[in-house]
This record gives structure tokens, C-alpha cells and sequence, in this order.
């Protein structure tokens, strides 16, 4: 029989992973990925908040709807002159009396390469499993819930809403181009068409789910060597006990399953 | 039955997890096993607690004595450890069995033969050597086996916490005659081991190893060798 046990009913457990992922640090990255034939570069920064805690027999801790908040900036670089016509002011030739003929020379437009920033907030909401698993490194017992296997998550609404803001993003970019005015439709479309709902999603992708598959949330966490009491006085010096063994599970007991952790312990 | 029943946390503590629990206190702290008048415990110290001699009128620095005990070793209801007869550990009751020496410096005292004057001691110290009837003084000591059933009590620690204590309901000690010096000896006890583990107050924090926050509803209890606790978050 374990010498110490300590058991959390589902309501119980949905507030202890209220607080450990409230307590979590901000979740950020930053980098270059693929968008559509583009290279973008991006920093995200992102929250996360629970969702519904369905413990599950023998060690699982399922949460449903929990919410990944992330905000997202990028900029990537765009040759206009790849998917822009070629433009140019033809010669105009005019015959002036006593003159002759004087004309114009023809003049080329050579479109700029524009970089377009986005700014972009949304979020997901993701059913995951995660495992108990229990370490002891470096003299500390750890109780973490870690993500079983990377949930499937549903970028399409997400990635449709992205490419209408790097489509507004672009049009004041597109604007200052000096002769753009007739082609300012035709370069939008064709920016949105080149990146295409399915660069966004194969953007989005491997830099938001990481943030899920990487999940670990900390259940419990103490020294090995376990404080009981402090010291008080040169004559009251600290009480403290040695952890020896940590084990978690849920366990069905009765109508109601329980996140168990016990513990055994040494002077 | 869940262990939480109607609340959302449980904890428990086994009985050997709670002596491992006052084996590390007494340990760390054995200067609550040792009590002693300055002749034996000349200062405080981690080891052991100084006390004042017991004054008696013609006993110069009083009676000098020390008292030991040894870590108790507890038995949470049900009982594990035989307990003598007079004493019975019910539900919802821990029994103790620790051993005790209490020691006293006896000397032998010599009468002053001016006469007494008040605010005065009226007797010396024997100066006589080792040829006398009795040594200069001599530490006599007797070893007890004690046994004790209690109760537990909602405390707080020192650090504001809230604890548990060990209090102790009664005390027993086997074969001293007459009965009336073993009343006597186990009053003497009784008020002694009420005091100590008195002070032995283990967060329940310990008692869960510091796993998951509780807020105490319902208990701490004893039932199945265990001290249980059910709360909220």
C-alpha cells in the first residue's frame, strides 16, 4: 500500500490544469517558413487556456476544447516584376511644323520588389490526450501531463481568413508602386493565387502545431528532499524527509475517476 | 466508494509514513527528546533543551534531572501494536509506545550546623569522600515503556500552515507497584508527552507529500491505519 496518496475527482483536476496552464510561460517562436512560393519570415507569440479535463483510465488526461490564442506577424518579399506584364509607355512620335518629327522614347516600368507585413490574431481549439509521465532529474520529482500524439488540428476557416489579410496587407504596399494603378487588382489576385489557401494551412501548420504536439503541463513538482518544516532557530534547524518513490495514475474508483498520485517517503 | 467521495481532493498518510514523518522531526530536532536541569543540559541546544531545576528549600540549585524519551512509534486506529489492557485504542484514536528514562542527580546533603537563617539553605553539599555511606551524588535513572492512545488535533504550523498534532488522551505504564507511584509516574508522563508532541506540528502539506493544494473540509481523520483529509482545491 503507497504510504502517501493524494487524489484529484475530474472538477478537482480541470481546476489544477486551470491554474498549471495559466501558470505556463508564454508560448512564442520566430523564424522563415514556406508560404505558398514565398519565404516569410515570422515571430508568433501565443497563449493557452483549458479546456474540459476527462480523466481517463490508466493514464490519460483528455482535454477537450482547449484553446491555443496565438498572434502572428510575417513579412515576406515579393519580386513584382515575376507576376506583374511587363509595362511600358510607348514612343510617341509627333510631327511639329519646321520641327519634324520629335519623339518620345519608350519607357519601361521596372516594378520593385515589395515586402508585404501581416499582422494576424486567431485561435484554435484542439481536443489532446496527454500521458502522465513522472521524472526524477536533478534531485526533483515531476508529475507531467504530456501530449500522447499530435491531435489533428483545423486550420482551413483560419488560413482562408490569412489570406484576405495578407490581400488587405498588400493593397496599400501595392499602392505606392508608381504606374500600379491598372494592375493593382490583377497583383492581388495573383499574390493570393500563387500563396493559395493551401500555402497558408502548409505556413500555419508546422509552426502552430508544435505548440499542442510539444504540450507538457506540470502536475507536481518537488525536491526529492522534501522540506517539512523550516528552520525557526540555531536550535530548531529544518525537518526534512527524502522522497523515495512518486507513481500517478487514474484510477476508476467507484462512479468516479480520480487522478491519483502517491508517494513513499524516508526520514 | 472514490477516494474523494463528495469533495474534489483526498489525501492520506500511511501510519509508517507518519513515523517516518516524526523519526525526521525527532531526528532533525532531537532537543525535543531531551530535557534536562542545567547539571545534565547546561545550555540549549539542537540536542537538548535546557530546563530550570526543581527548587526545594535546603537543596542547593535544586534537584537536578533529565528526562529522555524515545521517538514514539505510532499506531493508527486500527490497532497494529498490542496495547496493555487498561488502555484501548478506539476509532478515530492513534496509540504511542515510546520508551522514557528519567535520571536525577542525587546527593548527599550536610547539615549546616549554624543556625538557620531565613532566605538561607540549611544544608550543604556532603564534601565527604567515596568513603562515606553515599557518593558526593550519583545519577540514578530508571527506564519506562510507555504506551499512550490520542486523538489528533487541527493546528497550525509555525509557518502558518495548517497542521496536524498528536494529542494524547491517555497515558500507561506497565508493572510499578504500588498502583499509586504508577499513577503518579503516569500523571508525570501524561503532562510531559502532552506537551512534547504538542509542539510537533506537521503541515499537511507534508502529509500529502505536496501534492495538489487542499483546502480541508473533512477531516484530518483516522481510519485504516491512515490519517485521511478531503477539501477543496
Amino acid at each position: 500500500m503507497p504510504e502517501i496518496i493524494a487524489a484529484l475527482d475530474e472538477k478537482g483536476a480541470n481546476k489544477l490544469l486551470d491554474k498549471a496552464i495559466a501558470d505556463m510561460d508564454p508560448l512564442g517562436d520566430s523564424g522563415s517558413g514556406n508560404l505558398g512560393p514565398f519565404v516569410a519570415g515570422y515571430s508568433i507569440t501565443a497563449t493557452l487556456t483549458n479546456g474540459d479535463v476527462d480523466l481517463i483510465p490508466p493514464d490519460t488526461i483528455r482535454i477537450v476544447d482547449l484553446r491555443l490564442d496565438w498572434s502572428l506577424d510575417l513579412s515576406f518579399g515579393l519580386d513584382l516584376g515575376s507576376i506583374l506584364p511587363e509595362f511600358c509607355l510607348p514612343q510617341v512620335c509627333v510631327d511639329i511644323p519646321c520641327v519634324g518629327t520629335v519623339c518620345t522614347p519608350e519607357i519601361c516600368v521596372d516594378w520593385p520588389t515589395i515586402t508585404i507585413p501581416v499582422s494576424f490574431s486567431d485561435y484554435l481549439k484542439a481536443t489532446v490526450d496527454l500521458q502522465l509521465a513522472i521524472s526524477l532529474v536533478g534531485g526533483q520529482w515531476k508529475v507531467e501531463a504530456v501530449v500522447l500524439a499530435v491531435p489533428n488540428l483545423q486550420f482551413g476557416p483560419t488560413s482562408a481568413a490569412l489570406l484576405a489579410a495578407i490581400g488587405a496587407a498588400a493593397t496599400p504596399i501595392l499602392l505606392a508602386v508608381p504606374f500600379i494603378g491598372p494592375f493593382l487588382a490583377m497583383a492581388v489576385d495573383i499574390i493570393l493565387a500563387i500563396i493559395a489557401i493551401a500555402g497558408v494551412t502548409g505556413f500555419l501548420g508546422p509552426i502552430i502545431t508544435p505548440f499542442i504536439s510539444g504540450l507538457r503541463i506540470g502536475l507536481y513538482e518537488q525536491s526529492q528532499v522534501f522540506e517539512v518544516l523550516p528552520a525557526t532557530s540555531p536550535v530548531d534547524p529544518k525537518v526534512d524527509i527524502v522522497i523515495d518513490v512518486v507513481k500517478a495514475e487514474v484510477q476508476h474508483n467507484g462512479l468516479e475517476d480520480e487522478l491519483v498520485l502517491t508517494a513513499d517517503i524516508s526520514a | 466508494m472514490s477516494l474523494t467521495e463528495t469533495e474534489a481532493v483526498f489525501a492520506s498518510i500511511h501510519e509508517t509514513a507518519l513515523n517516518d514523518l516524526l523519526t525526521a522531526f525527532f531526528t532533525d530536532r532531537p532537543r525535543y527528546l531531551v530535557y534536562g536541569s542545567p547539571s545534565f543540559v547546561p545550555a540549549t541546544t539542537v540536542a537538548e533543551t535546557s530546563m530550570p531545576a526543581i527548587p526545594f528549600p535546603g537543596v542547593p540549585d535544586g534537584i537536578q534531572w533529565r528526562v529522555t524519551l524515545g521517538i514514539p512509534k505510532v499506531d493508527l486506529y486500527k490497532p497494529t501494536i498490542p496495547l496493555p489492557p487498561e488502555l484501548t485504542l478506539n476509532p478515530g484514536q492513534f496509540s504511542a509506545r515510546l520508551d522514557v528514562e528519567i535520571c536525577l542527580n542525587c546527593r548527599r546533603l550536610k547539615i549546616d550546623p549554624r543556625p538557620p537563617r531565613p532566605g538561607t539553605a540549611g544544608r550543604k553539599d556532603d564534601k565527604r569522600g567515596k568513603d562515606g555511606p553515599q557518593p558526593l551524588s550519583k545519577v540514578t535513572c530508571c527506564k519506562l515503556s510507555v504506551f499512550a492512545v490520542g486523538h489528533l488535533e487541527h493546528v497550525m504550523a509555525i509557518t502558518g500552515e495548517d497542521a496536524i498534532a498528536l494529542a494524547v488522551d491517555a497515558v500507561e505504564i506497565v508493572d510499578i507497584q504500588p498502583d499509586e507511584l504508577e499513577s503518579v509516574v503516569e500523571c508525570l508522563l501524561f503532562m510531559i508527552l502532552q506537551a512534547v508532541l504538542a509542539e510537533v506540528r506537521l503541515p499537511l502539506r507534508a502529509l500529502r507529500a505536496g501534492a495538489f493544494e487542499l483546502i480541508p473540509v473533512v477531516g484530518p481523520l483516522i481510519e485504516d491505519d491512515q490519517i485521511k483529509m478531503r477539501g477543496n482545491v
